[in-house]
């Protein structure tokens, strides 16, 4: 393993990147580094350190097998930190190109559209969705609820003036002997000129069928 | 009693009953000047004459600029009630007043439109009337534009009807903002806007309710005297011919007898 002296070069460059932490700890310090922060450099420390205790085992052929496979295993180990941290970096690149770019669009974008709003076509809105307020009903809707409140509101002044025939005594309450009420009822008819006035008593009521009829 | 001349309601209360034809505002800008209802239409409601008036909803349709105060003068006519807080009409709203007019039932819809501009497409669709209704102008004569915008309001109403067969009413309102020279400037101005509109003038205040009995009363005994006076003409020209759709029908009933029979039965009494 000739691997350390070149290693320690390296070192020496990227000195200022690196944290702390191996210096302190010498070459043994890259075996307690957490997996996810491993650098090539340190697994080169590794192999440094392990190239030496098996050196010093002597030349038992079983150690030799051993260590073509500590190899292996290292270099294997070399190939996947040198590619994540690969990775990484262009990863962090691409990241800082982006933001460059969303704070490049930020500052052109507003001259286009005053306020920070999104460039729409003439008669356009934009409506914030989070606002509780913001228009959500169409004109249609509008002009069916109004009909029905109108169609209502109709129907509330017929019960109204109904209910005032019968207060004033114009209209017999139920409970006033058959005789009068088919008087009273037979004026009505002849008055309204339908053929029974049952339904059809009180002149709003006439009013409302007809302003219905037009206005649906 | 007076319900016996109403067999088709309640009574009209005593404030809504039209005995002698109303006034007009001012002789510089008004629809007629004689004081007296038409000689016809009095001796028609004398003989309770008066075909399927009394049957007839008028429709009065209310216009003009946001906040000049149209629902405030309705409700003070119909409620007899003032709000000094704005609330915005939605589109449409309508209130219907009955009246008893030279001894006859009539009753007026008086629609009410919302004066922003969002509700013009809502509210345009209720200015048509059957027969030409009546159209009533507001503006605010503390704010000369609102009096400005009156033409064009107008202009939208009459749209959709036929122009001579509606009657027109230009009137000022919170009348009780203004007093003195003021006042007499603003109305000049509303008088010149109401002569070339062919409308009649009237100033009024929601407030303090000045003149807007009155004015309704007018509003009324003109629509009514125009009702009867068509009918009779109808009557008299093509006798028994089919209303044109502005009579109401009961079901089942042919139009035909409601002409000829209705007059009779109204004066059972
Ligand atoms: N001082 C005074 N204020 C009035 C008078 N009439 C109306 N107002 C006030 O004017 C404001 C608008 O009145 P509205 O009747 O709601 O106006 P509008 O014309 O119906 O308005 P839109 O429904 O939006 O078309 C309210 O705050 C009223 O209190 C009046 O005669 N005198
Ligand atoms: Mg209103």
């Amino acid at each position: 393993m000739e691997e350390p002296p070149l290693r320690e070069e390296e070192e020496g460059e990227e000195e200022e990147e690196e944290d702390a932490e191996r210096d302190e700890a010498g070459p043994e310090g890259a075996l307690g580094k957490s997996p996810f922060r491993l650098t090539a450099e340190d697994v080169y420390d590794i192999s440094y350190v392990m190239g030496r205790e098996l050196m010093a085992l002597g030349s038992d052929p079983r150690v030799t097998q051993l260590q073509f496979k500590i190899v292996r295993v290292l270099e294997m180990l070399e190939a996947l930190v040198s590619e994540g941290n690969l990775a990484v970096e262009e990863l962090r690149m691409e990241r800082d190109s982006l933001r460059k770019e969303v704070e490049g669009l930020r500052r052109v974008g507003p001259p286009d559209s005053a306020g920070g709003e999104v460039n729409l076509g003439p008669d356009k809105v934009v409506v914030d969705l989070t606002d509780p307020n913001r228009p959500r009903f169409t004109l249609q809707e509008l002009r069916d609820v109004l009909q029905e409140r109108n169609r209502l509101k109709s129907q509330l002044l017929v019960a109204q003036e109904e209910l005032q025939c019968y207060k004033s005594g114009l209209f017999p309450l139920p409970r006033e002997g058959p005789r009068g009420r088919r008087e009273k009822d037979a004026l009505l008819a002849r008055a309204s000129n339908a053929s029974s006035s049952k339904e059809e008593k009180t002149i709003i009521k006439k009013l409302y069928n007809y302003s219905n009829k037009k206005h649906t | 009693m007076r319900s016996s001349l109403t067999p088709l309601g309640p009574p009209v209360s005593r404030d809504r009953v039209i005995a002698s034809f109303p006034k007009w505002y001012t002789p510089e800008a008004c629809l007629q000047l004689k004081e007296h209802f038409h000689g016809h239409v009095s001796a028609a409601c004398q003989r309770r004459n008066t075909g399927t008036v009394g049957l007839r909803l008028s429709k009065v349709v209310v216009v003009g600029d946001l906040y000049v105060g149209k629902t405030s003068l309705i409700y003070r006519f119909c409620k007899n009630v003032f709000d000094r807080d704005y609330k915005a009409t939605i589109g449409v709203d309508f209130e219907i007043e009955r009246f008893e007019i030279a001894g006859i039932p009539y009753s007026l819809q008086i629609w009410d439109t919302a004066g922003q501009e969002k509700f013009k497409c809502i509210a345009s669709a209720y200015y048509r009337g059957a027969q030409g209704p009546v159209i009533i102008t507001a503006f605010d004569l503390t704010d000369v534009q609102t009096l400005e915008h009156t033409r064009q309001w107008l202009q939208d109403a009459l749209r959709e009807n036929e122009a001579n067969s509606c009657f027109i009413f230009l009137v000022g309102t919170k009348k009780d903002l203004l007093s003195g020279a003021a006042c007499e400037q603003a109305e000049a101005e509303a008088v010149h806007m109401a002569n070339q509109m062919q409308a009649e003038y009237w100033s009024v205040s929601a407030k303090t309710g000045e003149n807007v009995k009155a004015f309704f009363s007018r509003v009324a005994a003109l629509a009514f005297e125009q009702s009867v006076l068509q009918d009779l003409e109808r009557r008299n020209s093509a006798q028994l011919q089919v209303g044109d759709g502005d009579l109401i029908r009961m079901e089942g009933s042919p139009p035909k007898s409601q002409d000829s029979k209705q007059p009779s039965s109204l004066g059972c009494c």
